[in-house]
């Protein structure tokens, strides 16, 4: 038994040095290509890593422009939202917003046509008309005291008018623009001298629908 | 409420009243020989001066307050025709003061001190429940000592207003030869809150009543030719539509609502077409519409805006506003829209022409000296006259029925007020003393 022991030892201990001995020159091959292909995969993860992070990064970045950009337009619709007045005149049909930010026009005494030093209210205007589609707004004609009633209406009408033909030609659909004339019934500054007079003498923009 | 109305006898032939005009025109220096229809004479537009005939009014006799309720009423209404100057029984002589009631014409001799050229003398009595107001009036000529004319009115004592406007037409139909305004009432605004309502008073600025009360801006009314209804504009639904609206204020009903103006509606004389301010394309157009609101058609052609047409009497013309030339002025047109001539040519601001119902003189608005004022003209531009001077602004001047008064708004004393002046521009007095500025006259027909 001891020696059939043996044996299988000196066996076994004779085919582990084979093994040790036929194996070096192999496993000298494999891991060099080992090595040299574990190098190449690492470096290109690590580039692809970078390239993943500037990615990344870079879309993190115009994720927060845009996010920022959205904050912005969200608080700029929230500055025009918040701009809207409700407005509910006794006597008289509906509801209409007045915003600040939709401005005023101011005429020359008898006159309808849009002074030129208004055409940038009325362009600031229009922006505002082109960048929220669904708004319809309403023109009214303002005249001061000045002068009969009757003929002052009919100024009213023309000062309204002349406003929308401006607001059309700068691209505002006819749809949305309603005219109406007050002529001197409404004055915005009740007093009797230049000053209020100049003020009453405008072209006033009311939102129908938002 | 009715009023029935009986001549009196006349103790007298009641002879022609040429002799007394002829007498009254002497002691006036008139050197046109008078006859009745040159009784205007005294109405002449062009006289330099307020030619009023000096009326006595005796006491009158009557049961309770009624009286000299009637006696101040008369009084009030024969000073503001402008053709009278009132002498008041409190300014008689002594002997005279005390006596009241109707004279005998045999004892009219003794009414010479009175210094009047007529005598108005009167009865009144409550009668039987003191609900029937009986009242006799009778005209006396103090120069040929006779009668006139003596008249009973009965009615209820709620009628004793209309009862004083009618004896007062009597009287100024008597001695100017055409029936006095004075049962006439005017229409015009009140600026209340934000708005401005339709108010009617009678022509002596009393029975004022608020017509609409419906806080919005109600602008330019007009009297239907019936007189029985107002038309308004109003922005009771976010324009400025036309309604009507009868005197109880009731039955509103809105006529006309084209998007954009519907103003200043004026009737042609034959009540069947309404002259109006329609909006068209961005500006306002005159337009003619059948007077139930059919058939609507443009009359007015340029490229101006055009305002305040108002029909001649003879239905052939009307005259309008028009900036056509680069300022307003106002012309006169054929009815059909034809013939357009230019009528004022002074100053570069004309505007709210007013067709007098006689036909002869268009009165209007004009600037003068940065002031507005207002003027009046012959059809055909002739005979420019300035009526208003240097006090404050004046403007919406409107014809009485018979084309002897023009009333208008100023604001002489502070606010705008309704004022009534006679045509050549004397006599000019606010309508009353009501609170609020006041615009946009409008002159009714009679209502006797």
């Amino acid at each position: 038994m001891s020696r059939k022991r043996c044996t299988l030892i000196i066996l076994s201990l004779l085919c582990f040095a084979f093994v040790l001995a036929g194996c070096p020159k192999k496993t000298v091959t494999m891991d060099e290509a080992a090595m040299k292909g574990s190098d190449a995969a690492a470096a290109e993860r690590e580039r692809q890593a970078r390239l993943e992070a500037e990615r990344a990064k870079q879309e993190q970045e115009l994720r927060a422009r845009e996010e920022a950009a959205r904050k912005a337009q969200a608080e700029k619709d929230k500055e025009f939202e918040k701009s809207l007045v409700a407005k509910k005149e006794p006597g008289i049909e509906g509801e209409v917003f007045e915003s600040s930010l939709l401005k005023d026009i101011r005429y020359d005494f008898d006159k309808y046509d849009v002074r030129p030093e208004d055409i940038d209210t009325l362009k600031q205007n229009a922006a505002l008309l082109a960048k929220y589609p669904r708004v319809k707004i309403q023109i009214e004609g303002h005249c001061d005291e000045r002068g009969t009633a009757q003929y002052n209406l009919a100024l009213g009408e023309r000062r309204a008018n002349s406003a929308r033909q401006y607001l059309m030609t700068l691209g505002i659909s006819a749809d949305r623009l309603a005219t109406i004339s007050y002529g001197e019934e409404k004055p915005m500054d009740p007093g009797h001298n230049e000053e209020a007079w100049s003020k009453n003498r405008r072209a006033h923009f009311v939102i129908l629908s938002k | 409420m009715k009023i029935r109305l009986k001549l009196e006898p006349l103790p007298f032939r009641n002879k022609s009243m040429v002799p007394w005009l002829l007498a009254a025109s002497i002691l006036l220096s008139s050197p046109a020989l008078p006859s009745l229809a040159e009784a205007r004479v005294y109405l002449d537009i062009n006289a330099p001066t307020l030619v009023q005939i000096p009326i006595v009014m005796s006491k009158w006799k009557a049961d309770g307050k009624t009286g000299p309720a009637i006696y101040e009423a008369l009084s009030k209404n024969l000073t503001l025709s402008g053709f009278f100057r009132v002498i008041e029984y409190g300014q008689l002589p002594a002997s005279l003061q005390r006596k009241e009631g109707i004279p005998d014409t045999v004892v009219l001799q003794e009414w010479m001190p009175a210094g009047g050229e007529v005598l108005l003398a009167g009865e009144a009595s409550l009668e039987p429940q003191g609900l029937q107001l009986r009242v006799r009036c009778h005209l006396f000529d103090l120069v040929e000592q006779k009668q006139v004319f003596g008249k009973v009115y009965e009615g209820h004592v709620q009628t004793l207003r209309q009862m004083v406007h009618q004896i007062a037409d009597e009287v100024v139909l008597h001695v100017t030869g055409e029936r006095g305004v004075h049962t006439t009432k005017l229409a015009y605004t009140v600026a209340q809150g934000t708005g401005k309502e339709v108010f009617v008073a009678d022509f002596d600025g009393g029975s004022v009543k608020q017509i609409t009360q419906n806080q919005s801006i109600n602008v330019s009314p007009a009297w239907s030719p019936d007189g029985r209804r107002i038309a308004f504009t109003s922005y009771l639904k976010r324009n400025p539509d036309l309604y009507f609206i009868d005197l109880e204020g009731r039955n509103l009903q809105r006529f006309s609502s084209a998007p954009g103006l519907n103003l200043a509606p004026s009737w042609s004389p034959d009540g069947k077409q309404i002259a109006l301010m329609i909006g068209m394309e961005g500006k306002s157009e005159i337009a003619v519409m059948d007077a139930n609101g059919g058939n609507l058609r443009k009359l007015t052609k340029s490229h101006g805006n055009e305002a305040s047409p108002s029909w001649s009497s003879d239905g052939k013309s009307i005259a309008f506003v028009s900036d056509r030339s680069g300022s307003p002025q106002v012309y006169v047109m054929a009815s059909d829209g034809s013939n357009v001539r230019r009528l004022t040519y002074e100053g570069n601001y004309n505007t709210n022409p007013s067709w007098s119902p006689k036909g002869d003189r268009i009165a209007y608005c004009g600037r003068a000296g940065g002031r507005f004022e207002i003027f009046a003209l012959r059809p055909d531009g002739s005979a420019l006259q300035r009526l208003t001077q240097n006090s404050g602004n004046n403007e919406n001047p409107c014809w009485s029925p018979d084309g002897r008064y023009l009333a208008f708004s100023s604001t002489r004393s502070g606010g705008s007020k309704i004022y009534v002046m006679n045509v050549n521009g004397f006599n000019q007095r606010p309508l009353n003393s009501s609170k609020g500025a006041e615009s946009n006259p409008a002159w009714s027909r009679r209502f006797n």
